[in-house]
């Protein structure tokens, strides 16, 4: 008997969602034809709301835009607010920002290594690397007062330079998440029902991936050595010795690889940071925040975040409010036109594992 | 700006301003060069800088509204892996009547962003398919992000403040009137009204 086509409906809630976002499916059997990003379930206006704030309360909201990572928002922002004013940043204050960078990067990973398994239905992992996460957020609170969003970096600066002592402990999480991850090799990549899911999964035809907009890991393990921290220097990134990692499989299991491998770098870089860190100042301070104008002009930067290219363009009519600010986060080409691309032909029971190694994140689709 | 230091970059602004009429361009800095063009040579422009100048990975469109200048200005954010350099091109739309050519055969992503800036900002892309709703559901006021459109005006027609809870509007008046204390003068230039 020939099957007939339904059709399905995956989210707004779901476990396997990441966020509040639906997919509508349309399914042949197990097999699905044809995928449909809907969003809408999340939307609060940010960027209209940044237009009716001044530039110090709009950098408040930024965090909010992303929760898995908050800090290439407010770096984005801040560097963003930095170059349409020309304001100079002391050269301390860098380092300390790529420092909460890569910590940002590491907890990111965490928690997206309980989601990949997760969504396999391995939930172990995600026990352990949420757990796990906490001890950068346990550094993070102390650093800043929250542990989810921070608050921290701000044009002109970071809000305040490091407690006391607290490099010792950056370095101590770091030998901690070095040794853990011996643990979660053995537990993902040495995992033979994690093997058999992720390979050949969610592949993308790395021949029309630049061209498709993809960034971060899963254009890297299609073998693009694509990397904004290298391609478009920030911070001091140009004084760390890392390499960035790809693979040449396309699918799940090679986007996998390629994050373990940037695990190992970020803990690497942070002991470089910590270890060649200068002393000096780490605020260059704003006019009063009511009064603070940015002249005429606009400014497009980017980051690398966990899941790839993160800018924001920023537009200044020399008011005291931002006339525009515009955020574009990976996932709103990897969630929308890319995922509907690659689950052509999926398997249902795959959809959440292909989200989760694309790092679909609805909040950036719906600013 | 120092044309030396910035070699590639102007070499961009000059083989794109020697093959366009119209075109003016400048480099902003390092790795970032801008061009801005009328609004009918957009598909030549992008096409051009995607197969000539190896600007392949569209990395942002966005839109602005210059209500005081009566136009919205489009900008399509490029850039090139091979030159690693960041190319702005820029258009501006009349808004009394704003359309322009959709480009989404250029890049499939642009679908999306367009869609949003139609839906956000009511500027129609000839040609565009999709869903005409994005984020928005049911919505047959202005489009929310254009200047004009007042969040603030918006709520209060059309929610209403639930029964008890009106004093609750400002804490600060709030604690005030019931200790009976006066807001200080200079408290005041913060409250909300």
């Amino acid at each position: 008997m020939r099957e007939k086509a339904t059709t399905l409906y995956l989210g707004p809630q779901h476990p396997g969602i990441t966020g509040n976002m639906m997919v509508k499916l349309k399914v042949e059997g197990d097999t699905i034809v044809k995928a449909e990003t809907h969003v809408g379930y999340l939307h609060r206006g940010f960027e209209k709301l940044m237009e009716r704030r001044n530039w110090l309360q709009s950098f408040t909201i930024v965090c909010r835009i992303c929760v898995p990572e908050p800090d290439p928002n407010e770096l984005n922002y801040a560097r963003a607010v930095e170059e349409i004013e020309g304001r100079e940043v002391p050269e301390r204050a860098e380092w300390i920002r790529t420092l909460v960078m890569e910590l940002s990067r590491l907890a990111s990973y965490l928690l997206w290594f309980g989601g990949q398994n997760g969504s396999a239905g391995l939930y172990t992992m995600p026990q352990w690397s949420v757990g796990d996460r906490d001890y950068i957020l346990d550094l993070f609170e102390e650093l800043t007062g929250g542990r989810v969003y921070h608050m921290y970096i701000w044009p002109g600066g970071v809000r305040r330079d490091l407690p006391e002592g607290f490099t010792g402990r950056v370095l101590q999480t770091m030998d901690y998440l070095e040794k853990q991850l011996v643990k979660y090799d053995q537990l993902m990549f040495e995992n033979t029902i994690f093997q058999k899911r992720a390979k050949g999964i969610g592949w993308i035809d790395p021949a029309k991936a630049i061209e498709w907009g993809v960034v971060g890991p899963p254009l890297r393990g299609a073998g693009f050595k694509s990397d904004v921290r290298i391609d478009d220097p920030y911070l001091i990134y140009d004084k760390l010795d890392f390499v960035v990692p790809t693979q040449k499989g396309s699918d799940v299991w090679a986007r996998s690889l390629v994050r373990r491998e940037e695990f190992q770098q970020s803990i690497n870089m942070v002991r470089q940071i910590i270890d060649k860190m200068p002393a000096g100042e780490v605020y260059n301070k704003i006019p009063n925040p009511m009064k603070w104008t940015i002249p005429a002009g606009d400014a497009y930067v980017k980051a690398e975040s966990a899941r790839g290219e993160f800018g924001y363009y920023v537009v200044s009519d020399g008011g005291n409010k931002p006339r525009r600010v515009h955020v574009k986060g990976p996932a709103y080409v990897h969630g929308v036109t890319l995922l509907e691309e690659v689950l052509k032909g999926a398997n249902i029971s795959d959809v959440s594992f292909i989200m989760n190694s694309l790092g679909t994140c609805p909040p950036e689709i719906e600013r | 700006m120092t044309e030396d230091k910035h070699i590639k970059e102007q070499k961009i602004v000059d083989q794109l301003s020697g093959t366009f009429q119209n075109l003016t361009g400048k480099v902003k800095r390092e790795r970032r060069v801008e061009v801005s063009v009328e609004k009918k040579l957009i598909p030549s422009v992008l096409s051009y800088v995607k197969d000539q100048l190896t600007f392949t990975h569209m990395s942002h469109m966005s839109c602005v509204d210059w209500l005081e200048d009566e136009h919205f200005e489009l900008v399509y954010i490029l850039w090139s892996p091979e030159l690693k350099v960041q190319l702005l091109v820029k258009t501006l739309i009349n808004r009394e009547n704003p359309v322009i050519e959709n480009v989404d055969m250029i890049w499939g992503q642009l679908n999306t962003y367009q869609r949003e800036i139609r839906e956000m900002y009511g500027i129609q892309f000839t040609g565009l398919e999709g869903r005409e709703e994005f984020v928005l559901e049911d919505w047959d006021e202005m489009p929310p992000m254009r200047r004009d459109f007042d969040t603030a005006e918006y709520i209060k027609d059309v929610f209403f403040e639930r029964p008890g809870r009106d004093g609750a509007k400002d804490v600060r008046e709030v604690i005030a009137t019931r200790s009976g204390e006066e807001i200080p003068e200079l408290a005041k230039k913060y409250s909300r009204d």
